[in-house]
């Protein structure tokens, strides 16, 4: 992976956690609103699921040049 | 009767505001990978300055708004520019110091000369 293509990843990773995390806290507010009297644990909840979820693609994405994908498998 | 519906009523439409929004985060791509994310962003920028004029002539305000200043600001340029500087400054400094003291001695030479 060429340093060029590891900067887009980064960025790429900063730009997904921003907009999950963005995301997240929409939801979280639209359902604490709705469902759960205004407390403040679902709007945490959902932002913190969002992070995790950026987390996730974060690492699948840098993990994605060592590993063997199924299109690249003979036969 | 209309008493026992009403908070079926209220239900159903919190349900189907949460579940429309839910929807809608899911129909975007703001919840897939990282490449579906920046499209919806890219969609989200570009899509922007027609609705804000359509909400302007609705408004009947046809002012010639402050369009966002095109700032020629980009922060990451921003931040390489400072680790860039704040590095450099750093391996200059024990040059520098030394420098200083050694200015700063002949002047006090000087002075009890």
């Amino acid at each position: 992976m060429s340093e060029k293509e590891l900067g887009k990843k980064w960025d790429r990773c900063l730009a997904d956690g921003a907009i999950k995390f963005g995301t997240g806290l929409g939801l979280g507010i639209v359902f604490s609103v709705l469902f759960f009297k205004r407390h403040t644990w679902p709007i945490s909840l959902c932002s913190g699921a969002g992070l995790g979820m950026a987390f996730s693609n974060c690492q699948n994405d840098l993990r994605s040049s060592y590993l063997l994908h199924r299109s690249q498998k003979e036969q | 009767m209309a008493a026992r519906i009403l908070p079926v009523v209220k239900l159903a439409t919190k349900v189907t505001i949460a579940g429309g929004a839910l929807y809608i985060a899911y129909d975007s791509g703001l919840l897939g990978s990282s490449e579906q994310g920046s499209e919806a962003l890219n969609r989200a920028k570009a899509a922007i300055p027609p609705a804000v004029e359509e909400w302007m002539k609705y408004f009947g305000l046809e002012t010639p708004l402050p369009t966002m200043p095109k700032v020629e600001f980009s922060p990451v340029q921003a931040w390489n520019s400072g680790v860039r500087r704040s590095i450099s400054s750093l391996s200059e400094a024990p040059t520098k110091a030394t420098q200083y003291t050694n200015q700063g001695l002949q002047y006090l030479k000087d002075l009890t000369k």
